[in-house]
């Protein structure tokens, strides 16, 4: 894996070694280029914090958004306790697996597409989608308002072709939010695919229609198992970004969609209770950890992150 | 069979029109929100109804009048910035260790310092405020740098990195023996060939930077709003059509840049 293991390190340059390793040692400057650097940078701007709320989930909430430094189960009590909180949670799952299962089947293919065509537009058809990541999520999201309101485009369209007799609500339901969640999410499935299915060797297939493979067994034999491990680092990605999503909801779902991310936002900037916000974001911690725990088991975590990499 | 024969039958195979009208669909899907954007910054009326029945240039003028909007616009700048050069930086150091130096737990090491890619930015923002108010450091601009520094770091290491597994080291010895210390061996034959991922990640560190909102709303104050807060809230209280110039400017910079940067990189490339 590092490319350590293949310097030259045993086949007779000791000379060179020992030049090397006596400027590592006896240089300041190879010090800084260590790990270290980085790991401590997410040690305390993120391990610290997130240690921290740890510690406020145990607090209480006192006036005016002050905190009582007394250790009390009452935020985890009110949680068990309140089943608007579950809900909420419930919520946040559910809306994660429908957003994954209208992503999985567009995204595979456009990522099947991008990695078997031999089409010359391909850097281009591939640069379309990687700069959906560079559009702010927040002009993404908010584009959609104009399209799926009443008089948007969609119910035009509707009106139109004659589907419908008169304009549908689509903005503000819980669908025209999966709907720009699922678009706004698609390249984190398109591109782990398209790496993967653009490495599957054509000679594979090939070999498996020559022994008698239709083209759609071809594919969901050969092809498809192939692809795996970018369907689960797309999945794994789709879950978690739509579970937790803040812009969708806040901008396209009906008051009824608050989802996990945006309820903790207010629980801290409106009802400025800190702790039950920390409490609740432990809980949130804790739903991806099980998800984490779920997906690693069948693939590699680092790879799936690698995966994403634009 | 040959394989040039076979793709050809591949492409005209009913499943292979299948697959690229649904792609086509994707493609509107992603594309055609932005597009309305983008034509509605030109529409007159305040309350758009699509399609416009002319076309301005008035949105543009209000726009430039703004300050709420250009103060975004130079804070997102300056922090993006300050993000990428920090980011770029810290990533590359921990990515030459990583790579270079043995040590124990790699893999887990590695992993935490992707974490926050996976922590969800709603978290950051809450567990960040409540540590920065804990350790007294009052609410600045250097909050949005060094937040988004650490939510941009992980990117910018796995870009260095994988560019130093494909370095070949015997080059950095070659220097090295020739009497050149670490630092200008870094300097003068480390730094030049793997400039190119480092510029990628710096790049990728800004656009990061410039568009995070959900943990950025945490860390704002009225005079160090980045654009997209300013969209969000202009976008729950009143859709002033600025907001759809805004966008536009940044779909500009953000999609055509790119894509005549990867044209020209083509042309040059066959030209070569």
């Amino acid at each position: 894996m590092s490319s350590n293991t293949a310097t030259p390190t045993a086949d007779g340059h000791d000379g060179t070694e020992s030049i090397k390793q006596r400027l590592m040692e006896s240089e300041r400057f190879g010090y800084l280029l260590s790990p270290g650097t980085g790991l401590l940078w997410v040690l305390f701007f993120l391990f610290v914090p997130l240690t921290i709320i740890v510690a406020f989930s145990f607090f209480r909430a006192g006036e005016f958004g002050t905190i009582i430094y007394e250790p009390t189960l009452e935020n985890y009590r009110r949680f068990a306790g309140g089943t608007v909180y579950q809900w909420v949670i419930i919520r946040s799952i559910l809306v994660g697996v429908a957003t994954t299962l209208i992503v999985l089947p567009f995204g595979y293919a456009l990522g099947y597409f991008l990695g078997r065509t031999n089409s010359r537009w391909t850097p281009i058809l591939l640069g379309l989608v990687v700069v959906q990541f560079w559009v702010p999520l927040v002009i993404r999201t908010y584009a959609w308002i104009p399209i799926l309101g009443r008089e948007g485009i969609v119910n035009d369209f509707l009106l139109w072709i004659g589907i419908v007799s008169q304009p549908i609500s689509i903005l503000y339901t819980t669908h025209g939010m999966i709907l720009g969640l699922a678009v706004s999410i698609m390249p984190f499935m398109v591109l782990p695919v398209y790496s993967i299915v653009s490495t599957i060797d054509e000679e594979v297939i090939q070999a498996a229609k020559t022994l008698g493979a239709s083209d759609a067994r071809a594919f969901w034999e050969v092809t498809f198992p192939l692809s795996w491990p970018g369907i689960v680092s797309g999945i794994l990605f789709t879950f978690i970004l739509s579970a937790g999503a803040y812009l969708a909801p806040e901008l396209l779902g009906g008051t009824g969609d608050r989802l996990i991310a945006p309820v903790i936002e207010t629980v801290f900037t409106q009802d400025f209770n800190w702790p039950f916000a920390a409490t609740l974001s432990i809980i949130y911690v804790g739903l991806i950890v099980i998800a984490l725990y779920l997906f690693t088991r069948r693939a590699d975590l680092e790879e799936a992150l690698e995966g994403t990499q634009l | 069979m040959s394989v040039r024969k076979y793709a050809r039958e591949v492409s005209n195979s009913w499943n292979w029109t299948t697959i690229k009208l649904v792609s086509a669909l994707v493609y509107l899907s992603m594309f055609l929100p932005l597009a309305v954007v983008v034509i509605n910054s030109f529409n007159p009326q305040r309350i758009a109804t699509f399609p416009p029945e002319s076309l301005t240039l008035y949105w543009y003028y209000e726009f430039f009048e703004d300050d709420v909007f250009l103060n975004a616009v130079w804070v997102s700048t300056q922090v993006g910035i300050a993000a990428a050069i920090l980011a770029g930086a810290i990533g590359t150091l921990t990515a030459m260790g990583f790579v270079r130096k043995p040590f124990p737990m790699k893999k887990a090491l590695a992993i935490a310092l992707l974490t926050p890619m996976i922590v969800p930015p709603v978290i950051v923002g809450v567990a960040s405020t409540i540590f920065f108010s804990e350790i007294g450091w009052g609410r600045s601009i250097w909050w949005l740098v060094v937040m988004h520094t650490l939510i941009a770091l992980p990117y910018a290491f796995l870009i260095v990195r994988s560019r130093l597994y494909l370095f070949d080291e015997t080059l950095e010895d070659a220097a090295m023996t020739l009497g050149a210390d670490r630092l200008t061996t870094f300097r003068e034959v480390t730094l030049p060939l793997i400039a190119p991922a480092l510029i990628t990640a710096m790049v990728l560190a800004f656009v990061i930077s410039f568009g995070e909102f959900t943990a950025t709303q945490f860390w704002v104050q009225r005079e160090t709003t980045t654009v997209p807060v300013v969209i969000y809230s202009m976008v729950r209280t009143t859709i002033t059509p600025k907001v759809n110039v805004l966008a536009t400017l940044v779909l500009v910079v953000t999609i055509v840049v790119p894509i005549v940067g990867l044209l020209i990189q083509r042309a040059l490339h066959r030209g070569r």
